[in-house]
């Protein structure tokens, strides 16, 4: 072999180990991506599968441009709970008007009363520990009369450790936020402990565990779970102003910062769509784009069945509501 | 490459290529994972960024600002750590004496925090609470000092329980002689709204009340709302000096007393820093230095012609230090203080001074550090 031929060795070579070397930088990524995106409809109950009365099934891929509504699920996924059948405290449905760059978010309370998909009638965010993220996206689509396209489950450690990853979030905290009773599960082998926590109020930069103290403390809100869901409203919009300046290239550091606490229906291996959706969130700057709705009375309104405290909703006008926003 | 032709050279060379190809693979892994984008940048320590020219340098007196915990001096441009933080304990919100010689600064822990006096360089004088217990919900909290212009009372936030409700914990606003052991005449300001967070920030008046930050349900937004009050003695209700709806807090009060800055978000994320003339009771028409930002901490030099604050800045978000030179004050025809509190709906919509002196642009003073924009900032000739 003459000097041509170990020249062009030494160059497909070093091609080769270039492919090598960008396989294993995405390759985290990669097995997240398969192991915990694109996932199916199927629900452990079996209620799921089908399209619900009111929506097309949610498998038909968005047409590039047209508007599209994501059912974001957060959950307390400590040990008081077994593994994959935790309640979804936090239900935030999103919607997205790509052409006038509108995002709508819509809280639902933890504590609604409905059927749920899987049978019977208990508070809404039992709908993931009974059948998991397509008996809830099922749940949350016969109720609202709403169509879900895609869903994303985010736990507690999982949202800690996204907010660290992209160097915390700026938030103008609205009040102090004082809890003595606060679960102190993260840090503590017993998940009944608790500790105390305080939130200062004002402009400032949280960092993830302090983020997720702003989001999860409800013992000391006038408000109670509809005041946790403006802080969680307020915390995600502070997350997607981070989006304006994260490429392809975090994906491995942001999608292995989960380690395990992130399930999507969006296949997240579709370069394509992750580009255009984080092109899309860096396009959405002004406030006025965004409307923010928290369910508070006359939407609903206070009960006690069972010797459980509910929330009962009045579905007139909350399907109102929906068409105004939603459809 | 065969066998039957192996020789040394061809050995080298091929190990030489190993070496190139190991190189390139590790090359590429490393060059992606350096164009990540850097949001988590950390920032340098104060100290280790001494301005050498620039405005920072020119601002007169001395400031104390925390970063990370730890409680810096910035004079003539360099930043001195004056008390570092340490496990779990940072300190925060520098309150310093009229005579310039002490400091109250808060010892934060988890799960409580005392009050502390040191002196200008940092040396730990008297504890002046002790609010740490055993039990989780035994702790207190003690927050925002502020000493009085004769600096013998010591004004603050602090969490009473509520015997009655355990998850009410909410602070309201003290006062206390200035010393150790002073707990037992500690005098209760305020009475808070439950389950709000209650009442915050005092700014003691010279004529011996106080101005301080209540928060309340605005019914209407359906959002908790931070608004200034006036009270002129302890345990009275006081009287409101901004509309509930502009959700302003952060009252700083110039040097001289005539002019009040804060900031107001209209119940946005967003935040306007504005400044009021103030006769005592009242606040005259505001007028908006800043909008539209992340801003925080409205802190008057020590001659009142200027405000520094705090601003989030680049996409890492970490809060500068930023200037505001500020016009002469109006005249008192100019700025007749109104008998009710001016009806601006937003921060945004503030009204404008009635002498719309074109205001400096604000400068920059530090770009690449991190400060705690929930602790307050002393400044002192």
């Amino acid at each position: 072999m003459g000097w041509r031929g170990a020249l062009a060795l030494l160059l497909a070579g070093l091609f080769v180990s270039g492919l090598s070397g960008a396989f294993a930088y995405f390759l985290p990524a990669a097995l997240v991506a398969y192991a915990q995106t694109g996932q199916g409809t199927q629900g452990r109950s079996g209620a799921r599968a089908g399209p619900s009365p009111n929506s097309t099934p949610n498998t038909t891929p968005v047409p590039a441009g047209a508007p599209f509504t994501v059912l974001l699920l957060g959950s307390d996924d400590d040990s008081k709970f077994q593994s994959d059948a935790v309640l979804t405290q936090s239900m935030i449905l999103v919607r997205i008007t790509p052409a006038t760059r509108h995002v709508t978010m819509l809280s639902i309370p933890r504590d609604l009363l409905v059927p749920l998909s899987s049978g019977g009638e208990a508070k809404i965010d039992a709908a993931y520990s009974y059948g998991g993220a397509a008996d809830a996206v099922t749940t949350v689509e016969r109720n609202f009369g709403v169509h879900v396209d895609d869903w994303v489950w985010v736990g507690l450690r999982g949202l800690v450790k996204l907010i660290d990853y992209v160097g915390g979030v700026d938030v103008t905290t609205t009040n102090p936020v004082l809890d003595d009773f606060y679960p102190a599960d993260l840090e503590n082998a017993d998940p009944y402990s608790y500790k105390r926590v305080l939130v200062l109020p004002g402009p400032q930069h949280l960092d993830g565990l302090h983020a997720m103290e702003y989001v999860r403390s409800r013992h000391g809100d006038i408000q109670e779970d509809f005041g946790r869901s403006q802080r969680q409203q307020q915390v995600l919009l502070a997350l997607k102003a981070k989006a304006r300046s994260v490429n392809p290239l975090d994906l491995p550091g942001v999608l292995g910062s989960f380690n395990g606490e992130f399930k999507t229906s969006i296949n997240l291996a579709d370069i394509g769509r992750i580009r255009s959706l984080l092109s899309l969130a860096s396009q959405i700057n002004d406030p006025s784009q965004i409307q923010q709705l928290v369910l508070v009375p006359p939407y609903t309104s206070d009960a006690v069945v069972d010797g459980a405290d509910v929330l009962i909703a009045d579905w007139t006008a909350i399907r109102a509501l929906i068409r105004q926003y939603f459809s | 490459m065969i066998p039957g032709r192996w020789t040394a050279p061809r050995a080298v060379a091929l190990a030489a290529f190993a070496v190139a190809w190991l190189a390139a693979g590790l090359g590429v892994y490393l060059a992606l994972g350096a164009h990540r984008s850097p949001v988590a940048t950390k920032a340098p320590r104060p100290d280790q960024v001494q301005a050498t020219a620039g405005p920072l340098r020119r601002l007169p007196g001395t400031l104390y600002l925390v970063q990370d915990g730890t409680l810096y001096r910035l004079q003539r441009g360099t930043f001195t750590p004056l008390l570092n933080a340490s496990g779990s304990a940072t300190w925060t919100m520098p309150a310093v004496s009229p005579s310039g010689q002490d400091l109250v600064v808060v010892r934060r822990e988890y799960a409580y925090s005392d009050l502390y006096l040191v002196d200008a360089a940092g040396n730990v004088q008297q504890q002046l609470t002790h609010d740490a217990s055993s039990t989780v919900e035994g702790n207190h909290w003690a927050l925002y000092p502020r000493l009085s212009a004769d600096g013998s009372t010591l004004w603050f936030d602090y969490d009473p329980k509520d015997v009655y409700n355990s998850y009410n914990v909410v602070m309201a606003v003290w006062s206390m002689p200035l010393g150790p052991n002073k707990t037992s005449q500690m005098r209760k300001w305020t009475i808070p709204n439950d389950y709000t967070g209650g009442d915050v920030q005092p700014v003691p008046l010279a004529s011996g009340g106080m101005i301080y930050t209540k928060y309340a349900l605005d019914t209407t937004a359906n959002k908790i709302l931070g608004q200034l009050w006036l009270s002129k003695r302890a345990g009275s209700e006081g009287t409101p000096l901004t509309p509930a709806s502009d959700d302003c807090s952060q009252p700083a009060l110039s040097p001289d007393g005539q002019r009040l800055a804060m900031i107001c978000t209209g119940g946005t994320q967003l935040v306007s820093i504005q400044v009021a003339t103030f006769d005592g009771t009242t606040l005259g028409p505001r007028q908006v230095l800043v909008s539209g930002q992340v801003a925080a901490q409205p802190t008057w030099a020590p001659d009142g012609q200027s405000l520094v604050y705090l601003a989030a800045q680049g996409i890492s978000g970490h809060f500068q230090l930023w200037q505001q030179k500020l016009p002469p004050q109006p005249s008192p025809s100019a700025a007749a203080p109104t008998s009710t509190p001016i009806p601006t709906r937003t921060a945004a919509e503030a009204s404008p001074s009635p002498t719309p002196t074109p205001l400096p642009a604000p400068v920059q003073l530090t770009t690449n550090l991190d400060f705690d924009a929930t602790s307050t900032i002393a400044w002192h000739v």
